[in-house]
């Protein structure tokens, strides 16, 4: 298995003077370099604490305490899940079908397409009891059935947002519009990276497009260098990790030695420890050169675990997404984003969400169970859910050529948790019997993001950046941790 | 003391419970105010007694020693350290002054410092400079040589590195007015405009789509040429803030003043299906107030959009005042008028007149068959009374009726909207009403509809037309239209189904009609009503129509023909004017079916009509229809309270009795000489474009929370010396860069690193990565590419595939421009919110999203990664190892040549042998096939070994860091 300390082994000071070309200079300019390489996590405090500005931003940092989960990855649905169709069956509504809600139950609620008298739909597929847990299944996630004692459902989400690119951003950032540093990078932020040979945040996409676009995985107002990375379906999987047309390794090679001694040379004369950070960046662009295609290379992968995923080594897909996520995790990556967009099923739930579940099902389980049997599921979280649910109501449109599809519904969701110090088999919280509100154990997005910050080791009201006049979090003012989710 | 060492204390410990917020304040104790500090809290013990600690209720809590006494409470987790209340109590004990914050109090010059090296300074900056190095124990550094103050120069004016030729020049220039000469030449250059536009898109947040997850093209690239043309021309600042705030409202507005108010159209425009057009339209507004702020004041006034300031001296309240000024516009597209495009629009009018014309000549028997049709088509035609409507209502776009009885529709629109419209008419035995719908240029798209995000521009969607009279629903028998987008047809509104409608996309800037034929005729009008809904994901109101009766008892249909065209058929033909005359010719030109061979020629003549480019403007709303702004509890849309007025913040000097309480008034009182943030926060950012970090490093907060100036006396007569200066930005720069401050060398001694690691004192000159645009524009010019075309429609130029179409919502397929346009300067390139240019992203531009004050410089393997591999850069090393390979004389003299074109200075003998052996250790190679050649160099003439090496040679030269900072 990867040893995510061969980092440290790999970038002593030795090594770089060794390997890098690099002779012995002034002391000064040895200090810097020691500097912009090594990986101090004994040197830095808290995340809070002002970091000089010669410290390294990505240098493994302990959380405020003692963490249950190291690393996370976020498998997000976007476009927004039915949760009648999927986790919470409410068979009141199929004998509803039909028959308008009553306005005392809609409220004021605005809503993107439907009128609010919009009839009821019942729930569109089969449901049944699984596991010792005994949790509540759709027959269209036979495979999620299979490790249901390994999961938490959570079943009272819910959200301020009913618009998809304004409810994903909050979802990932707190906040509904851009601008606001990103979960990932709030983690990157306080707890730096474990690995130099790859980056450290990384975003995946298997799916028609995602409606809040780079805002989702952006750093906001934090150092760009906590952005979320694209991992891509075509070309290069990171950009430009290839070298150009005809530039053989020993080409590269030899360019980057030219480089690093150039830049040697001025960082003696000119002494400015950015200098020293650009050699030690040009010699992680050549590391990434390698480690990105042996991360995409998926022959090392037995069969049966290709089988197990259901992922086609060469074809993008979520399923290879989810075995990336894997390896990546392996590799020292912290946070890892899936979207998988596709969800918002205004017309035909039943269609797409066997599609979807076609797609996800099988690779997200997978994903759980692999992790699992390689020890690994303790320490990092996976989460699963999209960014708001669905409507008890139909929508049926046949100007727009819609029908039996569900509108968007903030009120109340279902996500799903596994590993990383989750309480496994728990379903939690509940919606009435129309599935329209939450009725016991609310969780807002708000307390979700705290939760998941806890999990990390952080205390989610102190994990701040101070930005334009003041300390800002990923929870704005608001978030809780929901406890009865810990293990 | 008290700004520099007790406010921070205070702001930090106790403002956030005692300070300006009234909502959160407890123990009814306020200590950011003297009096209210003295007068004590709901205890009436006095928190400070001026003179007397011992007295002073603040000094026992602070060193109280018991959980429930201590402040800040320790729930609070956020305890004084023994020097910050020793210092508490050192001020009370010396009198607990009170002076207001630093960038409240009015700017002034004091006189120059004296200093002890005075041979140093070259002008006042110097001064301020030089006499805290001194106080330091530090010395400035030398200045730096020729090389590197002609590409420092080059680079924070235009942008651009010089060629080897201007570097050259200048560093032969033994004049001892050279620098002078080439400050001022620079400064005249139009490139000038480009670099400095840059930065001020990124407060703008300029980019070329709507953003959110849609992310549709827009067009608003006008706005972006009139800044540049505006700094190239050195509009005075407070020009430059009027016209970009509220140019619309000074008397005769030109259309360029018009375009200036682009800079608040740069929010972004949520065009989801589903939203609330209000919400975003909301958050539009919130976004104005906050790059307000920022942009001029330097305050982070957003925070008080949910509650007063926990820190600043902003009220909730203010803050809603304040947004009411910028909440009175509406946001109509401009069509530029070029006159270029002007005139070749009149040279195709003519010839389609001409044609026109002509038409006749080309049918036998004109005469006689237009007589028919006229006969044929007065017989069918149905006699419309126009009804003007007696009153005109709905639930919140504004009705107004026209002279010619039609309504114009303007204000705010929902996704739900009804227009009511009451008539009274004489008629008798109404057998049918007719709807107009009418273009009209004030419309998107030219209307007649008012749909502008979502759906189709100036497209409408008529869910329900319904006919009332004397409080009864009419039935209507039969709905027709002459026009209908598929199957939105116009009986689609009478069958009481709000889901399905009428629609005219596909016919939008043309007229169309619809009848509605009642079932019954109606015997009376006197009381008869119209409404119509309006009902779509987003909102589709129509912007003009017209209503009219007909008694006529056949049946009547909507016909494709204009009603000014049906009126005159139905005059006799003397009673016609010779205007109507000409109407019905036309109409039987332009339908005749045998001309339309003849027609198709003007169709095609029509289809070259050049369109004018759009831009995006404010305009305020007329007074009849002011849009009110009302207080929001906690900055909620969905929670609106009492009405606010427009007013600016007490904390800063009052509008002007005699101001208008609009935009204008906001923006004169902006730069007027008594506001002490405008002058301060323009300043400083203009020095920290050239020295990397501001006087005051937060170049967005001037307020409690911000850092304190590093040369407060320096930035104040900066602010000062603005004004004195007509608000001149370029004289300004000069003053600026004819610094000996700037002018000094930039190298970084191990006694500046430990001692000011930051460079805060400025004991050397500035050493800073370049911009992402920057960098990119300089490695174009070095391999001869660069396009020096300026303005016009942003441009597509290579990047990876994949970046705007892999996991966006909102494609946008990346077509790469052609030619030159493939290598325009880097602020021209197409901005897309949701997937930004890669490059640039990976270089910490900004996306547009947000405004942005100062940028992020980070240094990363991606960006290695960028230059090292990216295709376009490969593209302009293959353009370089072209120009190398064509170039005559010996490989060390091309090597010192290319060195040149890419870091400007000579290189030093070591330099040259290396790359020289470099590039010979690459040729051979090459020419033993090692290395494919052809693939490196890419195809063209020339032997590709030497092009190969050559090609990878610049590629080095790229990516070193001398060449990626400006130092």
């Amino acid at each position: 298995m990867y040893d995510i300390h061969e980092y440290a082994r790999q970038i002593t000071r030795r090594h770089f003077f060794r390997e890098c070309g690099v002779g012995l200079g002034k002391i000064a300019l040895a200090g810097l370099l020691t500097d912009a390489f090594a990986a101090r996590s004994s040197a830095l405090g808290t995340p809070t604490q002002p970091r000089s500005p010669t410290a390294d931003p990505l240098a493994p940092r302990q959380p405020h305490f003692a963490p249950k989960a190291k690393r996370v990855i976020h498998l997000f649905m976007a476009g927004a899940p039915s949760q009648l169709d999927l986790f919470d069956y409410k068979p009141q509504l199929a004998k509803l079908e039909g028959k308008p809600l009553p306005p005392s139950i809609i409220g004021g609620q605005r809503y993107a397409f439907i009128r609010p008298d919009a009839a009821v739909l019942g729930p569109r597929f089969k449901f049944a009891k699984h596991g010792e847990c005994g949790a509540e299944l759709s027959e269209i996630l036979p495979y999620l059935a299979t490790v249901v004692d390994d999961i938490c459902i959570v079943k009272s989400v819910h959200t301020d947002q009913f618009n998809h690119a304004p409810a994903q951003i909050f979802f990932n950032t707190g906040f509904a519009q851009p601008g606001r540093p990103s979960l990932g990078s709030w983690v990157l932020y306080g707890l730096g990276s474990l690995t130099r040979d790859l980056p450290a945040f990384v975003v995946m996409s298997t799916g028609s497009g995602i409606s809040g676009g780079s805002a989702n995985w952006s750093s906001g107002f934090l150092p760009t260098i906590y952005s979320g990375v694209r991992l891509r379906n075509q070309g290069d999987p990171i950009l430009n990790v290839s070298s150009p047309p005809g530039v053989d390794p020993r080409l590269q090679r030899d360019s980057l030695d030219l480089i690093g001694s150039f830049n040697k040379r001025r960082l003696e004369t000119e002494g400015d420890p950015e200098i020293a950070t650009r050699i030690a960046s040009y010699e992680m662009a050549f590391r990434l050169q390698t480690s990105a295609p042996e991360l995409m290379d998926l022959r090392q992968e037995t069969k049966a675990t290709l089988e197990m995923y259901g992922a086609d080594p060469d074809k993008p897909s979520f399923a290879r997404a989810c075995l990336l996520a894997r390896r990546l995790i392996e590799r020292g990556v912290r946070f890892v984003n899936i979207y998988h967009e596709g969800w918002d099923a205004h017309s035909d739930v039943s269609g797409n969400h066997k599609k979807n579940c076609g797609d996800t099902d099988r690779a997200s389980a997978a994903l759980v169970k692999d992790l699992k049997q390689r020890g690994l599921l303790d320490d990092t979280l996976v989460i699963w859910g999209g960014e708001f649910g669905r409507t008890p109501m139909v929508e049926t449109n046949p100007a727009l050529g819609r029908s039996l599809g569900r509108d968007h519904h903030p009120q109340a969701f279902t996500m799903w948790l596994a590993g990383g110090g989750v309480k496994a088999g728990l379903t939690y919280g509940a919606t009435d019997e129309l599935g329209f509100h939450v009725v016991e154990n609310p969780v807002h997005v708000h307390d979700v993001q705290a939760t998941i910050l806890h999990l990390l080791g952080f205390d989610h009201e102190k994990l701040t950046y101070r930005h334009a006049g003041r300390d800002f979090r990923l929870t704005d003012v608001h978030g809780q941790v929901v406890m009865d989710l810990l293990a | 003391m008290f700004n520099n060492d007790v406010r921070p204390i205070l702001a930090k410990h106790c403002f956030k419970c005692h300070g300006p917020d009234d909502k959160a304040r407890k123990a009814k104790l306020r200590l950011d105010q003297r009096d209210a500090a003295r007068r004590g809290g709901r205890s009436k013990q006095p928190a400070i007694v001026p003179g007397h600690p011992e007295q002073s209720e603040l000094i026992r809590r602070i060193f109280a020693e018991d959980e429930g006494e201590i402040m800040p409470p320790p729930t609070t987790k956020n305890p004084l350290t023994e020097e910050e209340k020793q210092i508490l109590k050192r001020w009370i004990a010396a009198g607990a002054e009170y002076r207001q914050h630093w960038a409240f109090v009015p700017p002034k010059q004091v006189p120059l410092p004296k200093v002890k090296q005075t041979s140093w300074p070259r002008n006042p900056i110097d001064y301020f400079i030089l006499a805290r190095l001194e106080a330091e124990g530090l010395k400035p550094s030398p200045e730096a040589d020729r090389y590197t103050l002609v590409r420092r120069l080059y680079l924070d004016l235009i942008g651009l590195p010089p060629t080897p030729e201007e570097t050259e020049a200048f560093v032969n220039d033994k004049s001892p007015d050279a620098y002078e000469k080439l400050v001022d030449r620079l400064l005249a250059s139009p490139h000038y405009g480009e670099r400095w536009a840059r930065r001020w898109l990124d407060l703008a947040r300029y980019a070329d789509t709507n953003g959110y997850e849609k992310d549709r093209p827009r067009s608003i690239w006008p706005y972006r040429d009139w800044v540049i043309n505006a700094l190239n021309a050195d509009m005075p600042f407070d020009q430059f803030t009027i016209e970009q705030l509220a140019g619309d409202l000074l008397p005769g507005a030109t259309e360029d003043q018009k375009i200036a108010t682009g800079f608040h159209r740069n929010t972004m425009l949520n065009e989801e299906g589903g939203i609330d057009p209000l919400e975003y339209r909301f958050y539009a507004v919130v976004d104005r107030v906050a790059v307000t702020g920022t942009t001029w004041l330097g305050l982070t006034i957003g925070c008080a959009q949910c509650h007063t300031h926990k820190f600043d001296p902003i009220l909730q309240r203010e803050y809603y005042q304040f947004m009411a000024f910028l909440n009175n516009a509406d946001e109509p597209v401009l069509p530029v008028h070029r006159p270029d495009i002007t005139r070749q629009r009149q040279e195709i009018e003519k010839k389609i007149a001409t044609r026109v014309a002509d038409l006749p000549r080309h049918m036998d028997n004109f005469e006689s068959k237009y007589r028919q049709w006229q006969e044929h088509e007065a017989a069918r035609t149905v006699r419309w009374t126009v009804l003007r409507p007696t009153r005109v209502k709905a639930n919140l776009p504004h009705l107004t009726v026209l002279d010619d009885a039609s309504v114009f529709v303007s204000g705010d629109q929902s996704k739900s909207d009804t227009y009511d419209l009451s008539f009274h008419t004489d008629l008798r035995g109404i057998t049918a009403l007719r709807l107009e719908v009418l273009p009209d240029d004030r419309l998107p798209a030219e209307g007649p509809g008012r749909i502008y995000y979502e759906g189709p521009f100036g497209d409408f969607f008529l869910s329900e037309f319904r006919v009332m009279a004397g409080g009864k629903k009419l039935p209507v028998a039969k709905a027709t239209h002459s026009f209908a987008a598929g199957k939105a047809t116009a009986d689609k509104a009478i069958d009481g189904d709000p889901q399905t409608g009428w629609s005219i996309n596909g016919g939008q800037g043309r007229a169309h009609t619809a009848v509605f034929m009642l079932a019954e005729p109606l015997a009376e009008g006197k009381d008869l009503h119209v409404q119509m809904l309006f009902e779509r994901y987003y909102a589709a109101g129509l912007g003009r129509f017209r209503i009219s009766a007909t008694t006529d008892t056949r049946p009547a249909v909507a016909r494709d023909m204009p009603a000014d065209v049906e009126d005159a058929l139905l005059l006799p033909e003397e009673k016609r004017t010779h205007e109507q005359k000409q109407r019905l010719l036309q109409q039987f030109l332009m339908t005749a079916p045998e001309l339309a061979k003849e027609r198709a020629e003007i169709e095609r003549l029509r289809k070259q009509m050049p369109a004018y480019p759009t831009t995006l403007i404010l305009a305020e709303r007329p007074p009849e229809n002011p849009r009110p702004t009302f207080l929001h509890n906690r900055g909620e849309f969905l929670q609106p309270k009492e009405r606010v007025e427009p007013n600016v913040f007490s904390v800063l000097p009052p509008l002007p009795k005699e101001a208008p309480r609009n935009r204008l008034g906001l923006a004169r009182w902006l730069v007027s000489p008594e506001n002490p943030l405008t002058g301060r926060v323009t300043m400083n950012r203009q020095w920290a474009a050239f020295f990397g970090r501001g006087i005051v490093p937060t170049l967005q907060d001037f307020g409690y929370q911000g850092e304190p100036p590093s040369h407060p006396e320096l930035l104040d007569w900066l602010a000062v010396e603005l004004v004195k200066q007509k608000w001149s930005i370029k004289k300004m720069h000069k003053l600026i860069v004819k610094s000996a401050t700037y002018r000094q060398a930039s190298r970084v001694t191990p006694e500046l690193l430990a001692k000011d690691p930051h460079n805060v004192l400025l004991a050397r000159g500035p050493r800073v990565r370049l911009e992402a645009e920057l960098l990119r524009d300089a490695v174009l010019r070095s391999s001869g590419l660069l396009s020096e075309k300026i303005g016009g429609p942003s441009v597509f130029p290579p990047q990876p595939p994949g970046v705007t179409t892999e996991g966006a919502y909102g494609q946008l397929q990346w077509k790469v421009s052609e030619g030159p346009e493939r290598y325009r300067r880097g602020l021209y390139t197409f901005s897309k919110r949701t997937a930004p240019f890669a490059m640039f992203a990976t270089f910490d531009a900004p996306s547009g999203e947000v405004c942005v004050a100062r940028r992020e410089v980070s240094n990363t393997p991606l960006q290695a990664l960028t230059l090292l591999n990216d295709p376009a850069f490969t593209e302009a090393a293959q353009a370089l190892g072209r120009m190398m390979a064509a170039r005559t004389g010996t490989v060390a003299e091309r090597v010192d040549y290319l060195f040149r074109r890419c870091l400007t200075r000579p290189p030093s003998p070591e330099e040259k042998a290396q790359l020289v052996k470099f590039f010979q250790m690459q040729k051979h190679r090459c020419e033993r096939k090692e290395l494919d050649a052809a693939k490196i160099a890419g195809t063209d003439n020339g032997d590709v070994n030497e092009r190969a090496a050559w090609t990878v040679l610049a590629r080095i030269l790229f990516n070193l860091d001398e060449a990626i900072v400006k130092d």
